[in-house]
């Protein structure tokens, strides 16, 4: 016969309620940004978040590389001087200062170079059908992942994280894994990714290892890089932060040690 | 000898009346559980979710499932993501999916896959998902009742769009949801996700959501009602959390997070009953609930 397990609490109501305040105050970015583009919200939302909105949009502005407007731009306050009220976007990821902006910029070029890469060799390739099978699925992968290595030949670590980027993601997301949260973000990330991969060998064009789980990407470090097309993923390998081709299933580069132990 | 006799008219009798209940397994003592009525004509489904680890848990459970199923006649199963953990080569679909369910497909029982954040966006492309290479779609398996399939992992601005968009659009008088990561749940190792919860909360008051399904958590719990929307969370097809829930929480209206379980659900009229099974054939929950009808 069925019972219900009965257990002795662990957690107090109002740790839950503190832990759910703060995890509140990650929400902004996104829901700034559907309050400023869609309609369906109720405009009485909007009221309190005007300062939030014209914040938001100018840290997207400068993320996205638009440096030829980075000067033009006030210097935001750095990250540790935002008040613990301020919106995630302001006290997690940024605002940027215009240098890490110019920073970040310089990987979103190579982003768009290698996506104008794989672009070409994926037009090269018979297209996968909406109904395929596995076979079919793997069939693709390995034929797109020869043709990216072939065409990536002397890729290496930094061409696409820049020498430039490295410190600025390495930064922001220690400051991420440094929050209130960041115990909590760090076991998400290692959860099914235990096995992984002090032992596995990372390299630019290597394939994602296939008998390693792909690990969670928590959405407060999403929010915190810069962001991809569907066909580009963020991955953790280990302590490793990996970016992933899903289609090609290769590595297209990677930072390690990126996970405080 | 004859209180073996006796024994065994008893036991007879026991499942006489059982099954003369209606369709349901073993259930606590102290509650009576809600059959689910099996009436023809009515929409009848599964839910599974964070199952693909191929091992024999998840192996006895797609036997209860298809168990189920010969009795229950479901049209399709929708899954609530980390449907393939792990490796994914075309050996591990087998293992992982085809063999387990290999009597429901044969059986004309469809899947529809929503992906985890532990699933490779190529599983939009297999056929068997029948995701028909999208991230994110609707579909209405009968009149009346529509399905959103949601990539909670990646709930970019366009996502979000698309499902408000899909959801005015939508007069069915059942719109369920479905997606990975729960907006409301007890589990201790991801608990709630608020930021998804603040985006896609209004979303569903505004338009009329009666259910919602997540996974992500390993357990199962039936949320209480929140805002009138029924959530459920079923992460216990495969790689079990015990003793996950945070019983404290508050938002549990039933959970279950000692075995393995899979929820069927049946849809008649206005209303919804469903069933949590667990891998040994209990009934761990049951229920019904009735839609949500706001009025413009």
């Amino acid at each position: 016969m069925y019972t219900t397990p009965i257990r002795e609490p662990k957690t107090e109501i109002p740790a839950e309620l503190d832990r759910c305040r703060l995890e509140a105050k990650h929400m902004a970015e996104t829901l700034l940004e559907l309050e400023a583009k869609s309609s369906y919200e109720d405009q009485t939302r909007l009221v309190g978040s005007r300062i939030g909105v014209v914040s938001l949009v100018a840290a997207t502005i400068l993320a996205l590389g638009a440096c030829t407007s980075c000067n033009q731009l006030p210097t935001p306050r750095a990250t540790s001087e935002s008040p613990s009220s301020a919106p995630a976007t302001e006290r997690v990821v940024g605002p940027l200062t215009p240098a890490d902006a110019q920073a970040l910029a310089t990987m979103n070029d190579r982003l768009r170079q290698y996506l104008d890469l794989r672009t070409k060799i994926e037009r090269s390739l018979p297209k996968l059908p909406k109904e395929a099978t596995p076979q079919q699925i793997d069939k693709n992968q390995r034929a797109m992942e020869k043709l990216v290595r072939e065409a990536r030949a002397t890729a290496k670590p930094g061409d696409i994280f820049t020498p430039e980027a490295r410190p600025v993601i390495q930064r922001l997301l220690a400051s991420v894994f440094g929050g209130p949260d960041g115990k909590q973000l760090k076991a998400a990330i290692m959860d099914e990714n235990q096995a992984a991969p002090s032992k596995v060998k990372l390299a630019v064009n290597g394939r994602y290892p296939d008998t390693v789980p792909l690990a969670t990407v928590p959405p407060q470090v999403l929010q915190t890089l810069p962001k991809l097309t569907e066909d580009l993923e963020y991955r953790f390998i280990g302590d490793s932060l990996i970016l992933l081709d899903v289609r090609a299933h290769v590595i297209a580069d990677f930072i390690e040690d990126i996970v405080p132990k | 000898m004859r209180i073996r006799q006796w024994s065994s008219v008893a036991l007879v009798l026991l499942l006489i009346w059982a099954g003369a209940a209606g369709v349901h397994a073993i259930q606590s003592p102290a509650e009576s559980p809600v059959a689910l009525p099996n009436k023809d004509g009515s929409f009848k489904f599964s839910v599974l979710g964070d199952f693909g680890v191929g091992d024999q848990k998840q192996f006895q459970l797609a036997d209860q499932m298809a168990t189920l199923h010969g009795r229950f006649k479901y049209d399709l199963v929708v899954t609530v993501g980390d449907n393939i953990l792990g490796s994914e080569r075309p050996q591990d679909f087998q293992k992982k999916f085809e063999i387990p369910y290999k009597p429901l497909l044969d059986a004309g029982v469809k899947f529809y896959a929503s992906l985890g954040n532990h699933d490779s966006r190529e599983q939009r492309f297999y056929k068997l998902f029948n995701m028909e290479g999208k991230l994110y779609y609707s579909f209405s398996p009968k009149a009346k009742i529509r399905f959103f399939a949601f990539d909670s992992t990646y709930p970019e601005p366009e996502q979000i769009r698309w499902l408000e968009k899909e959801l005015a659009a939508s007069n069915d008088d059942w719109k369920i949801v479905f997606f990975h990561q729960p907006l409301y749940s007890s589990g201790r190792t991801h608990g709630s996700d608020l930021q998804l919860r603040e985006v896609l909360e209004p979303l569903f008051l505004k338009h009329n959501v009666s259910v919602v399904l997540s996974g992500h958590d390993h357990v199962y719990e039936r949320v209480k009602p929140q805002k009138g929307i029924a959530y459920f969370v079923v992460g216990s097809g495969g790689r079990l959390r015990v003793g996950n829930i945070d019983r404290k929480s508050g938002l549990t209206a039933k959970g279950f997070d000692t075995d393995q379980a899979f929820m069927a659900a049946e849809i008649s009229g206005d209303q919804m009953y469903f069933n949590a099974i667990s891998r040994l054939g209990q009934t761990v929950d049951s229920g019904v609930l009735t839609r949500r009808k706001i009025t413009p």
